[in-house]
C-alpha cells in the first residue's frame, strides 16, 4: 500500500489579527471576522472537489482527475482509487476518467458508516458508451487503505461526450456533480444539463436534476415528479446543480446553482418542482440557436448586461412555467461561478450559526466583477426567504473555492481548484 | 476597484512600462508588466503557479512563442477551443507589448 504524506499534508495556521476588515453594520457582521483562523489541511492536490467527514477528522476527498483518497486524523493522507492513467492508488478503475468539469466529483458518507463502512462517489465513466456519470458505493476497509465491493447504484447520469458552439463548450461541461445525505439517511444527487437544450426539462435524461435514492439506488417512494418522470427525479429544470445542503431545522435541501452569464441561484427545493430552465431552441420566443442550446443567447461571446441577459433567457422562466420554484437569491443578477453550499453549525459560529454558505468562483468574463469568496447567508425561519448576505472576511487568499463542508469540529472545510483544502474556524 | 478598471490601470502600467523599454531601445519583454498583467487577466483561470485548474489548462512548460501565438490568436477573434468566448474577452485589449510580456513571463516563471 502506497503512503503519499509528504508534500500534501501541511499545518500552517494563520491568524487574521487586527487587522480584519468588518463588513458592514448589519446584524451579520459579527465578531467572527476579527477571530477567525485558517489551518491549510491538504495542499498540493489536483482540483480538489469534494470532502466528507468522519466524526473524528477522517476525511475523504476526490480529485477531479485522480481519484479518491483519504486524510486521517493524524494527517496522514492515503490514495484509495484511482482513476485511468493514474499513479499511486492501491487500485485503478479504468473507466473512470475526466474531461472538460466532468471526472471524480461529489463524495458522501454513509450515515450507517460505523456498521457497514460504506461510501459514496459521484464519477464519470466509459462503461456505457459515450460515456455517463455514475454514483458508485464501496467499501472502505478496516485500515482505511482501500476500498472493495463498487456497486454502481446509478448509472445512467447524463454526460457531455462531444464538443459543441458554446462558451465552456467542450466534452464534460455542465456535469452537476454534489451527493450528499438528507436528514431522512437518503442520497441526494445534483446533474448538469450537460449543454444539452432539452435535457433539463426531459422527464427521462436525469441531466439538469435533483435526484433523492436510497442507497441502493432506489428512488425515495415519496417523489412526486410529475407523472412520466423517472420516479428517482425529486426536482427538474437545473441548469447545473453544485451545491445542496439541508436546513438544520426545517429539512429543506436548498441547492446553489451556477447561472448563465447572469443569475446564480440558491433555491429551496420542492417536491416534484420544476426550477424553470428550459434552453431547448424554439422555445419562450426564442428561435433556432447554436448546437440546439440557447443557454447562452441572445449573445454567447460578448459582455452584455446581465438584467438584458436575464430577460432574454431566464434562469428561471416564470412565464412558461408559473409554478416554478422561485429562487430566494440570485447573487444580484451576477453569475459567478456559485458551487457549493452548507450550513454552518454549533454556537461557535455567533450570529452566523445556522447561516449557509456558498463558495463562489468566479473568473470575471465581460465585465463581471471577479468574485471569488465565501457568502454567508441569513435565512429567516422558515428557510423560505434570504434575510442578510456577507461576505466572509477571509483569513486565506481567494480563490475558486468548489467546495465548502461543514466538520464535525464545527469548523468549515473549504477546497479550492488551486489545489488547497483549508479548515476555517470561527 | 472593478475589473474594467483594474483593466485600465493595468494597461496604463503596462504602457508606462512599453514606453521605458521602448525608450531604452531595446525589445527585450518587460517580465515585471507580464507578471502584472497575468495577475489581472490569467491567475483566476490558470494559478498562480500556472498549474491550471478545474476546466483552463496549465500553461507549465509552455514556450513563449506558443503562448504568443494563442494570444493573437484569440485577440484576433478566432475560436481555439471551448474556452474562446472567455479567451476572446480576456485578450481583446492586449497590445502586442502586452502579449510579448505575458508570454514571457509565462514561459520564465512556469518552467
Amino acid at each position: 500500500m502506497t503512503m503519499k504524506t509528504s508534500g500534501r499534508t501541511a499545518s500552517c495556521v494563520f491568524a487574521m489579527g487586527a487587522a480584519a476588515v468588518m463588513l458592514g453594520t448589519t446584524a451579520m457582521a459579527n465578531t467572527n471576522a476579527t477571530t477567525m483562523t485558517a489551518e491549510v489541511i491538504l495542499t498540493g492536490l489536483q482540483s480538489p472537489w469534494d470532502m466528507a467527514l468522519l466524526d473524528d477528522g477522517t476525511m475523504f476527498f476526490t480529485e477531479k482527475c485522480h481519484g479518491l483518497s483519504v486524510r486521517m486524523p493524524t494527517g496522514e493522507v492515503t490514495p484509495l482509487l484511482g482513476m485511468t492513467g493514474t499513479e499511486g492508488y492501491p487500485e485503478t478503475a479504468d473507466d473512470l476518467f475526466c474531461e472538460g468539469q466532468a471526472g471524480m466529483q461529489g463524495v458522501a458518507i454513509d450515515p450507517n458508516f460505523s456498521e457497514n463502512r460504506q461510501i459514496y462517489v459521484y464519477s464519470t465513466s466509459s462503461m456505457t458508451a459515450p460515456g455517463t456519470n455514475r454514483v458508485l458505493r464501496m467499501t472502505v476497509n478496516e485500515d482505511f487503505t482501500g476500498v472493495s465491493d463498487r456497486t454502481d447504484i446509478v448509472e445512467d447520469i447524463s454526460y457531455k461526450p462531444e464538443a459543441s458552439d458554446q462558451p465552456f463548450g467542450g466534452p464534460g461541461a455542465h456535469n452537476g456533480g454534489r451527493i450528499r445525505f438528507g436528514p431522512e439517511g437518503f442520497l441526494w444527487v445534483t446533474t448538469g444539463d450537460i449543454h444539452g437544450g432539452t435535457v433539463p426539462q426531459s422527464p427521462t435524461e436525469l441531466g439538469g436534476k435533483v435526484l433523492r435514492i436510497d442507497t441502493d439506488g432506489n428512488a425515495h417512494p415519496d417523489n412526486a415528479a410529475p407523472e412520466g418522470f423517472d420516479d428517482r427525479i425529486y426536482t427538474y429544470g437545473h441548469r447545473n446543480v453544485q451545491g445542496i445542503a439541508f436546513h438544520p431545522e426545517t429539512g429543506a435541501a436548498i441547492t446553489a446553482e451556477h447561472g448563465p452569464w447572469h443569475s446564480d441561484e440558491i433555491t429551496v427545493l420542492e417536491n416534484g418542482g420544476n426550477a424553470g430552465w428550459d434552453p431547448a431552441p424554439n422555445t419562450a420566443g426564442r428561435g433556432d440557436c447554436p448546437s440546439n442550446y440557447c443557454g447562452y443567447e441572445p449573445n454567447q461571446f460578448e459582455g452584455m448586461n446581465r438584467y438584458e441577459r436575464a430577460a432574454y433567457m431566464p434562469m428561471t422562466d416564470l412565464e412558461s412555467y408559473p409554478d416554478a420554484m422561485v429562487p430566494i437569491w440570485d447573487n444580484n443578477g451576477w453569475s459567478q461561478g456559485t458551487s457549493s453550499a452548507a450550513f454552518l453549525e454549533g454556537s461557535q459560529w455567533g450570529a452566523w450559526e445556522g447561516a449557509l454558505v456558498v463558495g463562489i468562483m468566479g473568473i470575471g468574463f465581460g465585465g463581471t466583477p471577479i468574485g471569488q469568496r465565501i457568502d454567508v447567508i441569513e435565512l429567516n425561519e422558515d428557510a423560505s426567504a434570504v434575510v442578510d448576505v456577507t461576505e466572509m472576511t477571509l483569513p486565506i487568499p481567494s480563490g475558486r473555492f468548489r467546495s465548502v463542508v461543514s466538520g464535525p469540529d464545527g469548523a468549515l472545510y473549504v477546497a479550492q481548484d488551486a489545489g488547497t483544502i483549508h479548515k476555517l474556524m470561527p | 476597484m472593478t475589473d474594467r478598471l483594474r483593466i485600465i490601470v493595468a494597461g496604463v502600467a503596462l504602457a508606462v512600462c512599453a514606453g521605458a523599454t521602448a525608450a531604452t531601445g531595446t525589445q527585450a519583454a518587460d517580465l515585471a508588466a507580464g507578471e502584472k498583467r497575468y495577475n489581472v487577466n490569467c491567475v483566476n483561470c490558470h494559478g498562480k503557479a500556472g498549474q491550471g485548474m478545474a476546466s483552463f489548462p496549465a500553461l507549465k512548460g509552455r514556450e513563449a512563442a506558443y503562448i504568443a501565438e494563442k494570444l493573437q490568436t484569440y485577440r484576433a477573434r478566432e475560436m481555439v477551443g471551448p474556452n474562446s468566448a472567455i479567451m476572446m474577452s480576456l485578450s481583446s485589449d492586449l497590445t502586442d507589448e502586452d502579449i510579448a510580456n505575458l508570454a514571457a513571463y509565462i514561459a520564465d516563471r512556469f518552467q
